[in-house]
């Protein structure tokens, strides 16, 4: 499990947006996005950086306080220390007050053609 | 602050009285509020009220964390061709391999090859086998998992052509992946439900409750069993070894037909989970 260093998130809102802005959780702990750009109503883009400098045990992006909040696609391109950048991209979810979205992926295991 | 009761009743302070509210209609219709600590402290014996036990923090509720699908450029090609895509990933155990061919390989069952001499059922595991590198093979929906020994000095990407052009041919070829025979064979879900969930109540959750661990059956599809782990295996560095020396033999001695057995349990969430990627000598031990 790699040192995450910072992050940068890039997320496009679907049909459901939300009012206040979003935060992370790394390990529990509750931060807010630094850099913050954009928006998060319907079918705005929101991009922001976080940066845990910590193992990443686990990384969520916190639901909203109220109503849904439809998440298209998010796009994270991590940091570790002593690594190259990767990029993940996750396909759609709806997040509601009692539930976040898992944000923490290794990176992708090289695929080649036979 | 919890206890303050004490410090009042026996300290020399004059105890400060509560402040005076005006009426208001809420607070008119209510009973006076109980001062005992302060007549206690004016010389009555009295029994003092019980102490109150310090309040723990109020304990969040458990939050529900969704999984959302990884977006690959693969995920989104929809084109389908008669020349037949094979892809090859190397897994973290880096003595198994998963092919991933665009079209299905042996749909709606599984099937596990533990060695060379069990594949008289398959032309295609035979072939596959004739790879001399070649250890153990699973075929699950359109996805061909092997594992090679690790004596060979070939990389995987010389091994992955050999067998991508064994499975190409033979898919082009038409013949079946596995006999009528061994798919008869095949208990029904209800008998392998049945007798898999004898083995985890009789044989497996009583041999990990020492660990505060359980297993669950989540969901059996033709011979392929998911299961998910709890307790303490959900998030521990050792559960890779439980699943295939523990889980895996149990499973398969008591329903030798059984093909994939997938284990479903997210071992990395949790707020502070103590999964660890395993050490190298556990991986060699867990892959025995």
């Amino acid at each position: 499990m790699p040192k995450v260093d910072s992050f940068q998130i890039k997320i496009k809102t679907g049909q459901n947006g939300r009012a206040t802005p979003p935060v992370f959780k790394i390990n529990g702990f509750e931060l807010p996005f630094e850099d913050s750009e954009g928006g998060l109503g319907s079918g705005e883009t929101f991009t922001g950086k976080g940066s845990p400098q910590s193992m990443a045990h686990s990384l969520h992006l916190v639901g909203p306080g109220e109503g849904e909040w439809d998440t298209e696609e998010t796009t994270i391109t991590y940091q570790c220390s002593g690594e190259e950048p990767y990029t993940v991209r996750l396909g759609s979810v709806t997040l509601d007050s009692d539930s976040d979205m898992n944000i923490w992926h290794e990176r992708p295991l090289p695929v080649f053609d036979v | 602050m919890a206890f303050s009761w004490v410090n009042t009743v026996f300290s020399n302070k004059k105890p400060v009285p509560p402040p005076v509210l005006a009426p208001t209609p809420e607070r008119e219709n209510k009973p006076p509020p109980q001062e005992s600590f302060i007549k206690l402290s004016s010389g009555s014996m009295a029994e003092p009220p019980p102490p109150t036990q310090p309040s723990a923090p109020p304990k969040e509720p458990e939050r529900r964390i969704i999984n959302p699908p990884v977006l690959t450029d693969e995920s989104e090609q929809s084109s389908w061709s008669d020349e037949i895509t094979i892809k090859a990933r190397v897994e973290k155990d880096p003595l198994t391999c998963t092919f991933l061919v665009d079209r299905p390989v042996f749909e709606g069952h599984s099937a596990w090859f533990p060695t060379s001499d069990s594949d008289s059922e398959s032309p295609l595991a035979q072939s596959i086998f004739e790879v001399k590198e070649v250890c153990s093979l699973l075929f699950l929906d359109s996805t061909i998992s092997v594992t090679r020994s690790g004596s060979s000095e070939r990389k995987w990407e010389e091994i992955a052509k050999d067998i991508g052009s064994k499975v190409r041919s033979h898919l082009k070829s038409g013949a079946s992946v596995i006999s009528d025979e061994f798919l008869t064979r095949i208990p029904t879900e209800e008998e392998m439900r049945e007798k898999i969930q004898f083995v985890i109540d009789d044989e497996i959750n009583p041999g990990i409750a020492a660990h505060s661990g359980n297993i669950t059956l989540e969901n059996l599809t033709g011979n392929t069993v998911t299961i998910s782990m709890g307790g303490g295996c959900q998030g521990c560095a050792a559960s890779t070894i439980t699943l295939r020396e523990g889980i895996h033999k149990a499973f398969r001695d008591a329903v030798p037909e059984i093909g994939a057995i997938l284990d479903e349990t997210d071992h990395t969430a949790g707020t502070n989970p103590f999964f660890k990627e395993l050490p190298e000598e556990l991986k060699a031990h867990a892959q025995g």
